[in-house]
């Protein structure tokens, strides 16, 4: 799969330089460098290190009303400069190399100025350039931050949502240690929402890969995608003793013969821990329309029927008839690893939430 | 029997590749023609056995695809199908058709690609040739979910209106276990290829070493000839070296309770095929037809033992149209039994799989009716206090 990647705001250009970096850092391709990143506030672009500095986009530069720290949280602002601005922001498109792609994801945090006001705009704009799925890659911000960010939040939501075509949600309300200060685990939170993304999005695309025997195609993705709404993430991983050489092989068989009767059952157990695990955007996990179940590891420790088996309790689980699942065969790794994509989940707390502070913020002011 | 053979989807081509492996393993000279055709363009570099230039990607340039796969999704594999049956059509143009004897598709009715694109492959086939084309098609198991359970029964429907015959196979009773996901079907695919090239390739050699009682095309056809779905039971013995030298010394009528003996081990074995694990498991009365191949070495072969199990599957089988012949094969290690059950028409896996896609539509439409409402409401306040800022 390819993707087209670009970051609107501080949080989102943060998170698209972070995904690439763990991209870099591994052997899989996920934008092989497609990437964009748009702000109003150019010392942004000072603290990038893998995105390049031609896409780097200054947005609004020319506009009075925005001034030199860019739109500082002003939504309507930032949204009404990118909207005049709008064929400028276009043609920084033909940087992507989009006929080559099989769907964009556009990185944003919802509270900031740019993230929210600039994030819709880029998205609409995205959708009508091209044919590609869309997607919104969404950072939600704590409670413990200002009133206008948790409005900007609220009100960005439903035009990410509208324009996109499916939102994938991290929340760092969830996420973050209260005892520190959020600046402090923006790279932490980045790098942990970047590893689960790779591990779904660009499974089965690590060079020189082996073909996996249910391999997820990018058709795969998208139908599971295609329902729009919101969406999250789980992850689960665990060591295993994976010999490579003959005599570590013979020496594991002679103190763990017994070993192998376990495998299944630790699949299906991983697929749970990952499907039970802290979804980035917590969630009731039986609103999902559709699922999809990414195993990766050795494949001689893939069980078969640990795999059929955890696919049909995650099918009860979430009361969908759409979960498909894939692997991704590595056969030097030391792990296991599950990612699970739960797809258009409707019931979402952390949501409710949102929209009652933002609704008490603006009755406030009035 | 001569073949031309299509393996539709990656569960088709699978099946076909080991249906190419078995005949080279054992051989027979089965297919004479293969083809592979997909929409997702890694799973055509996986067989071992059909030549590349017999590999064809459909769907690079639709829109939904893209050489990608199809997601499962039936319509789209059948869009594809259409939208690429000229370069399909093409891809027979080498085939000479008047050197086989019919045609045979093999597809998972589970997936998007063969479920989707198989009936339309089926139904150009039956446009362009008189050969009759028969499917072989991979009812998924219970525990692949309700989609895969959904693509199937309107898929059957649809490769069963337009094959000459359907012959099912029931991922559900073949189940295996302690398999990793590369493993993968394989070893059920194997059983598959067995089973279906031991029963079609009987009669190929026409000219070469023809028994007496040796079996014919014709017959196999005349037997597929009902149309429905259809169930293949197999059993085999190891050939032992030994008693079949002393078998033949014997062949002098010297011991005359040896010709008994034997009669008695193939009507045995041919109990056995049918009472053991069918392609898919059936009410064996319910059946319209029912044939019977012996494949082996031919000094193992007796005509009583044949000639008495065809008797005994007459009543099995509650049909007097019970065929039996002989496929002679010399080198054989094994002597086996193939029994195809036409026309079988009590399969309680196929009633199930139509419950369970009957719940799975209902579900999926029930989702779709409240999806748009369901997401407007999770991102918007009651009073619309909260406006979008585009």
């Amino acid at each position: 799969m390819k993707f087209a990647l670009v970051g609107v705001g501080g949080a989102g250009c943060r998170l698209v330089d972070r995904i690439m970096q763990v991209e870099q850092n591994s052997d899989r391709s996920f934008s092989g460098g497609n990437v964009l990143a748009y702000d109003t506030d150019k010392s942004i672009f000072e603290t990038l290190d893998a995105v390049p500095l031609d896409r780097h986009v200054l947005v609004g530069d020319t506009h009075e009303a925005l001034g030199s720290t860019g739109a500082d949280g002003d939504i309507d602002q930032a949204a009404a400069v990118a909207q005049e601005d709008r064929d400028e922001l276009h043609r920084e498109f033909d940087k992507l190399d989009l006929h080559e792609m099989d769907a964009v994801f556009v990185a944003a945090g919802f509270g900031g100025g740019t993230g929210g006001g600039v994030g819709p705009v880029i998205v609409e704009a995205l959708t009508a350039v091209s044919e590609l799925p869309i997607y919104v890659l969404g950072v939600l911000p704590t409670t413990a931050e200002d009133a206008t960010i948790t409005v900007n939040a609220a009100r960005s939501l439903q035009s990410f949502v509208t324009h996109g075509d499916n939102t994938l949600l991290f929340d760092n309300e969830s996420w973050y240690d209260e005892e520190r200060s959020l600046a402090e685990q923006y790279e932490e939170l980045n790098e942990l929402l970047a590893h689960r993304l790779l591990a779904v999005f660009a499974a089965g695309e690590r060079q020189s890969a082996d073909i996996a025997e249910n391999r997820l195609d990018t058709s795969d993705v998208m139908r599971i995608m295609e329902t729009g709404g919101v969406s999250t993430l789980g992850y689960a991983e665990i060591a295993v003793h994976n010999p490579t050489t003959l005599f570590q092989r013979l020496r594991a068989l002679f103190y763990n013969g017994e070993e192998e009767t376990t495998d299944a059952i630790r699949i299906t157990q991983l697929v749970k821990a990952a499907a039970n695990s802290e979804l980035t955007l917590p969630c009731d996990r039986t609103s999902t329309e559709r699922a999809l179940v990414v195993l990766s590891g050795p494949p001689h420790l893939c069980s078969r029927k640990g795999f059929e088996k955890a696919r049909q309790w995650l099918e009860q689980e979430t009361e969908t008839v759409v979960v498909l699942a894939g692997d991704e065969p590595r056969p030097t790794a030391d792990d296991l690893r599950v990612a699970v994509l739960f797809s258009n989940v409707t019931t979402v707390p952390r949501i409710e939430e949102l929209k009652e502070s933002a609704l008490t913020a603006i009755r406030d002011q009035s | 029997m001569k073949l031309a053979t299509i393996g539709i989807g990656n569960a088709g081509t699978k099946i076909l590749d080991r249906m190419l492996e078995f005949e080279y393993n054992t051989d027979r000279n089965l297919c004479r023609h293969a083809l592979a055709i997909n929409t997702a363009r890694t799973d055509l570099a996986k067989p071992d056995f059909v030549p590349e230039d017999r590999r064809v990607l459909i769907g690079d340039t639709h829109q939904k695809a893209k050489g990608h796969g199809v997601g499962g999704d039936v319509e789209i594999g059948a869009d594809v199908a259409k939208t690429d049956i000229e370069e399909i059509r093409r891809a027979f143009d080498d085939v000479e058709i008047h050197d086989v004897d019919a045609i045979l598709v093999s597809a998972g009715l589970g997936g998007g690609t063969g479920s989707g694109a198989g009936p339309v492959v089926i139904d150009e086939l039956q446009k362009m040739y008189d050969e009759p084309v028969y499917g072989l098609g991979v009812l998924p198991g219970k525990y692949e979910g309700g989609r895969p359970a959904l693509n199937a029964a309107r898929s059957l429907q649809s490769f069963v209106t337009n094959v000459d015959n359907f012959i099912a196979f029931d991922n559900d009773a073949w189940r295996m276990r302690d398999q990793t996901i590369e493993e993968g079907y394989e070893d059920m695919n194997r059983e598959l290829a067995t089973r279906i090239v031991t029963l079609l390739a009987a009669g190929e050699q026409d000219n070469t070493e023809v028994a007496e009682n040796a079996m014919d095309s014709s017959d196999i056809m005349r037997t597929l000839d009902t149309g429905g779905v259809s169930s293949i039971g197999y059993a085999s013995s190891k050939v032992d070296e030994e008693a079949g030298l002393i078998g033949k010394f014997r062949g002098d009528g010297q011991d005359f309770d040896d010709g008994a003996t034997d009669a008695a081990k193939i009507k045995g074995l041919v109990r056995r095929a049918v009472n053991s694990r069918l392609t898919i498991p059936c009410e064996v009365s319910s059946a319209d037809r029912a044939l019977i191949v012996l494949s082996g070495p031919p000094e193992t072969f007796a005509r009583k033992g044949l000639e008495s199990a065809r008797q005994w599957l007459e009543q099995e089988a509650d049909t007097v149209e019970v065929l039996a012949g002989d496929d002679p094969r010399d080198n054989a290690a094994e002597l086996s039994a193939v029994v195809l059950l036409s026309n079988v028409t009590e399969t309680p896996r196929i009633k199930e799989l139509q419950s369970q896609a009957v719940d799975a539509q209902e579900k999926i439409k029930a989702q779709d009716a409240v999806r748009e409402q369901e997401i407007e409401d999770l991102i918007t306040d009651e009073d619309n206090e909260l406006d979008p800022v585009i």
